[in-house]
């Protein structure tokens, strides 16, 4: 409620900020220079060949969806149930945040099982990475199943907080169990061929502004998930009504009076 | 603060005497598990003995949500949070005591579903104690994050199919560490099985000591 | 398609076509919340709902 109220008035005037243009090209051209340098200009790596060329793409996704949403996420929570800096701001953060980043989590273990593939020839293995990130995964569209839950949006602020901080708490533990499960358990060598990477040259300085473009992309896509933030609680208890017209609309156009007990108001009157 | 844990224990657990609820419904459901497992393995009996381990966790981890379920359901009837905020009972003793509540139903549950792999799978613990130390660690940890998670979900319309998403996942560590000290004791591997208990102790810990100090917000926002 | 080609894609394409989805997102927010400041109180659609 008072969210909304604080918040209408910024939200009124059209959000065009600059520094987004900004990051927007930079993330734009860092990437375009990454796809050409990783793919035509570095050399294939002597151990791995052309697959090498992954090393550009996947180290930089997976620091994006762990360290940098994991990192905003969690900082939000915490400065959100802070009492003496709450304020929606990191509430939003955390949550846009968490939308990101386990798009980003997705990303990972996509790239991840690519580059798997060949090198390790299975798309999966059990190792304490892959499966905490999957887990990540699945822990981050739990909080994102709690987010859409409606609530008072302090009330909503609040028990998403705990539930990231709870996340953040819950990964390391989920990391090191598997860790050992792995190790205890399987002897652990299908790992080793191919990662022996000699990074050296062009090829750091690819790696470096692969890192930079993924990074500028997440801040982009941060930026923008928080404008939805901003403005879905600035439209507020309307989303349910607008949609709800939505579906009575469609009932109508599409099944006319005879809808069962659908809306026998004035715009389905052509029904059977 | 734990004379207060006591007093909601208690209430939670008469409550739970009373209903009859976990006797009729938990158990049941538990057993339920380890024979739909079984299926899912087949009748051999070397494969079903070398699953038990993990057949018994997945059937307690099941069992848990429920009894989490179970326990936020007591809690929300009309103003009865209003009520136990009123009261003036310290939020972390309303947390150690509904904890306290679900780790003793859990505890009977997991004498029953050992008896229950004994029986059904030919299962022989040959190093008792280690396997009865997991199953206190693990209850401490199960209970404790469930009560957290069930209060994270409490009030909500959709908790029923919220809260086995959100929990399962962090649970996930119990059942892993869980079953590796079960293979342990089942083979006679202490070394191994001590290893493991690694990984119950913190998780217990971090969860008691996290509950403690979240469930004072997360009362406030429930 | 090589492996190499099917990660470049994967993640620049997922990540172009989430952008994507939020810009649109965005679009449809700012439209409904220009609708509501534009007619606080009517609400013709949920209006005809009996």
């Amino acid at each position: 409620m008072s969210a909304s109220m604080s918040t209408s008035g910024a939200v009124r005037t059209p959000w065009r900020p600059r520094w987004l243009a900004v990051v927007g090209i930079g993330a734009v051209v860092t990437t375009a220079l990454t796809v050409w340098l990783g793919l035509w200009v570095t050399p294939p790596d002597e151990v791995q060949g052309n697959l090498a060329r992954l090393l550009y793409i996947h180290p930089a996704v997976a620091t994006v969806a762990l360290y940098w949403a994991g990192g905003v996420a969690l900082l939000g929570s915490l400065l959100y149930l802070w009492p003496r800096t709450r304020s929606f701001f990191w509430d939003r953060l955390a949550a846009s945040a968490v939308e990101v980043g386990a798009v980003f989590s997705a990303l990972t273990l996509v790239t991840g099982s690519l580059w798997g593939r060949p090198v390790w020839g299975v798309w999966w293995t059990w190792d304490a990475r892959l499966t905490s990130t999957a887990l990540l995964l699945l822990l981050e569209l739990g909080y994102l199943a709690l987010r859409r839950v409606p609530a008072d949006a302090h009330i909503r602020a609040k028990r998403c907080a705990v539930a990231a901080i709870l996340i953040a708490i819950d990964v390391p533990i989920v990391h090191f169990s598997v860790d050992w499960w792995n190790t205890l358990h399987q002897s652990g060598t299908i790992l080793d061929p191919g990662f022996n990477l000699h990074v050296h040259g062009s090829m750091l300085w690819t790696m470096l502004l692969s890192f930079v473009a993924f990074t500028l992309i997440f801040v982009w896509l941060l930026a923008m998930r928080y404008r939805i933030e901003v403005l879905q609680d600035a439209v507020g208890d309307q989303e349910l009504e607008v949609s709800l017209s939505e579906r009575w609309n469609e009932d109508a156009e599409l099944v006319g009076v005879g809808g069962g007990s659908g809306a026998p108001g004035e715009d389905d009157g052509g029904g059977s | 603060m734990l004379h207060d844990a006591v007093l909601v224990a208690g209430k939670d657990l008469r409550i739970e005497a009373r209903s009859r609820v976990a006797l009729w419904q938990v158990v049941p459901f538990a057993i339920l598990v380890l024979v739909l497992l079984a299926f899912a393995i087949g009748p051999d009996q070397a494969s079903l003995r070398h699953a038990a381990p993990g057949i018994f966790w997945v059937a307690l981890l099941f069992s848990t949500v429920l009894a989490i379920q179970r326990s936020v359901a007591v809690e929300s009837g009309e103003g009865t949070r209003d009520g136990l905020r009123l009261s003036g009972i310290d939020p972390a003793g309303i947390f150690l005591g509904k904890a306290a509540a679900i780790g003793l139903q859990l505890l009977a549950l997991q004498l029953i579903l050992w008896a229950g792999v004994t029986f059904l799978f030919d299962v022989r613990v040959h190093v008792i104690w280690l396997a009865v130390v997991a199953c206190l660690l693990a209850t401490v940890g199960l209970a404790c994050a469930g009560v957290l998670y069930g209060a994270l979900s409490a009030g909500l319309r959709v908790r029923d199919t919220l809260l086995p998403l959100l929990v399962l996942p962090v649970l996930a560590p119990v059942l892993l560490a869980g079953s590796k000290v079960w293979q342990a004791a089942l083979d006679n591997n202490v070394s191994s099985g001590t290893q493991w208990l690694k990984i119950l102790i913190p998780f217990a810990v971090v969860y008691l000591v996290v509950g403690i100090v979240l469930y004072g917000p997360l009362q406030e926002a429930a | 398609m090589s492996y190499v080609d099917a990660g470049y894609i994967v993640a620049i394409g997922g990540s172009f076509l989430y952008g994507l989805g939020l810009f649109l997102r965005r679009r449809r927010w700012e439209r409904a919340l220009s609708v509501k400041e534009s007619t606080p109180d009517e609400r013709p659609a949920v209006a005809e709902r009996p």
